[in-house]
């Protein structure tokens, strides 16, 4: 499966391609809408770790503006269930992602992302 | 009779070579291979992995975000079972149709992708952790073990990243069937004491089939040659192999943590540090 936890993680990675590499962009996507465990401590520890404004152009991307623009200081209930849905309750299933420097387009099928590249495009 | 392992010599390109004897076997064994693997768990309460890898998981802080790279069938990405939202792990491997178990690895979604191990399709010291679990062993030439390692080193944070990597040791315990040619069949036996082998998968029969015998490619490590690797990985990229310094200047290092041999197995356990 690929949901935005992953997806602020992944780079284009085609040689020579190393800045405005990130974040991907979505395209001709289907999702699926799947709860998961509300787990608010593993929201608050991971937080910083975020790419914040990759996170919510990418959540408006695929329909999703419950984001504020800004990393709100104080993270109420609200927000981290919010950022719960965001991250980890919309699963990208079929689509693909572009990178937004060298074009490089990377198909998600059946939930799962093919980042391999051909040998020529490994840098 | 059981067919045996074998030695094996490595062909000019070893890209050509892993996708023959590795990639090509993992693809078309995978249903049979995953079942075998889950067969094993369902005999215990729960399905405990090896300690040190049970361990390395459950001891992480929580909010921790992790790549499992070269995850296979996923087994490792449910841990830790005690407490499974603590920690997030991602797993990446090449073969599609173990990802396609993996994906629901434990009977929840797992987050997957699918690349080589030695692509690095990431922000660059995004992962906390690290873990790969027989895997490196599967790359042919030293050369490529070593890139294997430094990506898992580009992988986690250089401050506070954590690996975890586990291969195949030439040192095999009673409880495996297997014999080791004794021949080392490297060119370079000084600068690589593992040897290369082929290690026989049987796809089972049914009453119209035959057998069928894949064999894939192993490179079994020698004692000590999984640090030396990974010391070597590391200093390639300037990074100090040690305790963490306090001297004047930052930079940049890990240390070992612990290694050492488990099951057939050698592993190394380190920390990313910076000063």
């Amino acid at each position: 499966m690929v949901r935005l936890i992953t997806h602020n993680l992944l780079a284009c990675h085609v040689k020579g391609c190393t800045s405005n590499n990130f974040p991907l962009q979505l395209q001709n996507v289907q999702i699926e809408l799947r709860e998961a465990d509300f787990n608010p401590d593993f929201l608050k520890t991971f937080l910083p770790k975020l790419e914040w404004k990759a996170l919510v152009d990418s959540a408006k991307e695929l329909g999703d503006t419950s984001l504020p623009l800004e990393q709100p200081e104080m993270l109420d209930d609200e927000f981290l269930k919010n950022l719960h849905h965001v991250l980890l309750e919309i699963h990208i299933e079929e689509g693909n992602m572009i990178c937004p420097n060298c074009k490089h387009s990377y198909p998600i099928s059946n939930g799962i992302p093919n980042m391999l590249l051909a040998e020529h495009e490994i840098g | 009779m059981a067919p045996s392992v074998i030695s094996t010599i490595i062909s000019d390109n070893a890209l050509k070579y892993e996708d023959t004897h590795v990639h090509s076997i993992y693809e078309q064994i995978a249903p049979h291979f995953s079942s075998t693997r889950y067969k094993a768990c369902s005999q215990l309460t729960h399905c405990q992995p090896w300690p040190v890898i049970a361990a390395f998981l459950s001891n992480l802080p929580s909010g921790w975000v992790g790549l499992d790279s070269g995850t296979g069938n996923g087994k490792y990405l449910p841990l830790p079972y005690e407490n499974p939202s603590r920690v997030w792990t991602i797993g990446l491997d090449r073969s599609s149709n173990l990802l396609k178990i993996a994906r629901n690895a434990g009977g929840v979604y797992r987050e997957v992708i699918r690349a080589d191990v030695l692509d690095h399709p990431w922000r660059k010291g995004s992962f906390d952790y690290a873990i790969s679990i027989a895997t490196i062993h599967h790359l042919a030439t030293y050369e490529r073990r070593k890139q294997a390692v430094q990506r898992l080193l580009q992988a986690v944070s250089p401050s506070h990243g954590r690996i975890l990597i586990y291969v195949w040791a030439i040192e095999q315990d009673e409880l495996s069937k297997r014999e080791i040619p004794t021949a080392y069949t490297s060119i370079d036996e000084e600068e690589q004491p593992g040897r290369d082998v082929f290690v026989p998968w049987v796809l089972s029969s049914n009453s119209r089939t035959e057998a069928q015998i894949f064999n894939r490619y192993y490179h079994m490590f020698a004692k000590g040659e999984l640090t030396q690797l990974v010391s070597m990985a590391a200093k390639e990229m300037g990074l100090h192999v040690g305790e963490k310094t306090e001297n004047a200047g930052s930079r940049r290092g890990i240390e070992i943590r612990m290694d050492g041999w488990e099951r057939s197995n050698y592993y190394v356990e380190l920390r990313c540090w910076t000063s």
